[in-house]
């Protein structure tokens, strides 16, 4: 086999999304997955295409990314269902809603379509919302897809552009040149391939690959918890994405285990009860408590959940950045490039990666300025 | 003990051997839950699917009511005949809590249940 151009790292969302848009490019890619493709993060989220996460870079980032996506809906063969769904937030208590408004404030100098709603135009929206509340949002730019399949179509298209997928094939080690300035070769457990470009795209596991070459990489994994009811009518939620407040606190970096509730119904029916956020290393096992106290805020708000069956738990692997925006960027070894950290927003921001990773590797004009999502930000000072 | 080791063997044999599982019977549902046919599933191991898992992720098999209590072992029997491989070499699918379906009530109390212990 020939050597490749590229070797993307990480068979998820992000790496299936750079290797798109570089095999659209005409490069030949590879790549190199430990696991089976979109077997961490991307298979373990809810695929809600979040567009309201402050600050603004990262809302220019997911809309772009939107657009990139109602693209693909027409350029990949299978169906991942891509939803206009809109999303809802709810507010619990007066000083949420307070809070709420503030948020909305902020998010539409940032551009972000949003609209305040009372308790009384929510519950006609949702009448199987609490009437316990004190008001919401709503968010009709927000979207759903089904994560498993984007990926899977993702990687049947680029295998169709003669990219080579090699999966349960683990990195090992990267070799550099004799002056450590560029990429020779990536080693992994099945045989070295020789490459002058590499993708780092290995989420929670991308501070292992930065080591291989020296390059520090601060992303950590952050555990997420998800229940999934059996299937269900569409008329328990109307709104297919509803978030309680609490949500955006939850993402703070201070919280070390931090639980909100988050409802969202997917197209085959299955309500899908979020969210969580912990930081335990790399242990993958669904926490009790914590799936207790996800299902015990959703009943909260909807009573009429606690009737319903879960059929499933599990919990996945988040990679967190600590300045809480992704890592998009080239780096001080040429031919190496970092596409990682987008901790919730990684299916969100997948395209708009792939993209501009891209159009660094290609030497194009940039969608958007990636100055602040540098690597280099977290360069040891010397 | 002796029995038990050879009654396993013989029941490994059964899903070595010849089987069904071919391309005639190609509408036969193999996940009653979601309603996967034999097609749908040779269908993914020839998009590349290699485990129990990939299938799944594609097809839907084993996502149901019953999360492939019913059919993870023919799917494994499908996916040893269609890639050469013997079926105790096949991965078999991950197994998550709560294993059968629960009321969302009793997973919410499950925090009180444990404090009552205590």
């Amino acid at each position: 086999m020939t050597n490749p151009d590229v070797v993307v790292i990480g068979g998820g969302i992000i790496g299936c999304c750079c290797a798109y848009y570089l095999a659209k490019q005409r490069l030949k890619v590879a790549i190199v997955e430990k696991g089976s493709i979109c077997s961490e993060a991307s298979k373990s989220c809810q695929g809600h295409l979040f567009l309201w996460e402050l600050p603004a870079i990262n809302i220019k980032l997911a809309k772009a990314s939107k657009k990139l996506y109602e693209q693909l809906y027409n350029e990949l063969d299978i169906d991942f269902e891509l939803r206009n769904t809109g999303s809802m937030s709810i507010a619990e208590k007066p000083q949420d809603l307070e809070t709420l408004q503030q948020t909305l404030n902020e998010l539409r100098q940032a551009g972000v379509e949003c609209q305040m709603l009372s308790a009384k135009e929510f519950i006609k929206t949702e009448p199987n919302v609490t009437r316990d509340i004190s008001g919401g949002a709503s968010f009709p730019e927000d979207g759903q897809l089904n994560p498993l399949l984007t990926t899977i179509a993702l990687t049947q298209a680029v295998k169709k552009l003669g990219a080579d997928i090699r999966h349960f094939t683990e990195v090992t080690g990267i070799e550099l040149s004799a002056d450590k300035s560029s990429i020779v070769a990536v080693e992994t457990t099945k045989g070295k391939i020789g490459t002058k470009y590499v993708i780092n795209a290995a989420g929670a596991w991308s501070g292992q690959i930065g080591r291989m070459v020296g390059i520090n990489i601060p992303v950590v994994p952050r555990r997420g918890n998800l229940i999934v009811t059996e299937q269900v009518p569409d008329n328990i939620i109307n709104c297919q994405i509803i978030i309680a407040s609490g949500y955006l606190d939850s993402l703070k970096r201070e919280n070390k285990t931090a639980v909100a509730a988050n409802v969202q119904q997917t197209r085959e029916g299955n309500l899908l009860l979020g969210s969580s956020r912990e930081f335990a290393g790399f242990d993958k096992n669904v926490n009790p408590e914590v799936i207790s106290l996800i299902v015990k805020r959703c009943i909260r708000f909807f009573p009429v959940l606690a009737d319903l069956h879960t059929i499933r738990s599990w919990a996945g692997l988040r990679p967190y950045s600590p300045d809480m925006l992704p890592i998009i960027s080239s780096s001080p070894i040429e031919g190496f490039y970092v596409a990682s950290g987008h901790e919730g927003v990684g299916i969100t921001m997948g395209p708009i990666t792939g993209k501009l990773i891209t159009q660094l590797i290609t030497k194009q004009q940039l969608d958007l300025p990636v100055d602040q999502l540098s690597v280099e930000r977290f360069a040891e000072k010397q | 003990m002796k029995n038990l080791k050879k009654i396993s063997k013989q029941k490994q044999r059964t899903y070595e051997g010849e089987s069904d599982l071919n391309i005639e019977n190609a509408d036969m549902i193999i996940c009653r839950c979601q309603e996967v046919t034999l097609k749908d599933i040779v269908q993914a191991i020839a998009e590349d699917a290699t485990t129990v898992n990939e299938i799944k992720r594609r097809t839907r098999a084993g996502m149901g009511l019953c999360q492939g209590r019913s059919c993870s072992r023919l799917v494994r029997k499908i996916l040893a005949e269609h890639t050469g491989q013997k079926f105790a070499k096949v991965i078999p699918g991950t197994f998550r809590p709560p294993v059968r379906p629960i009321a969302l009530s009793t997973l919410a109390s499950l925090e009180e249940d444990t404090d009552d212990k205590s």
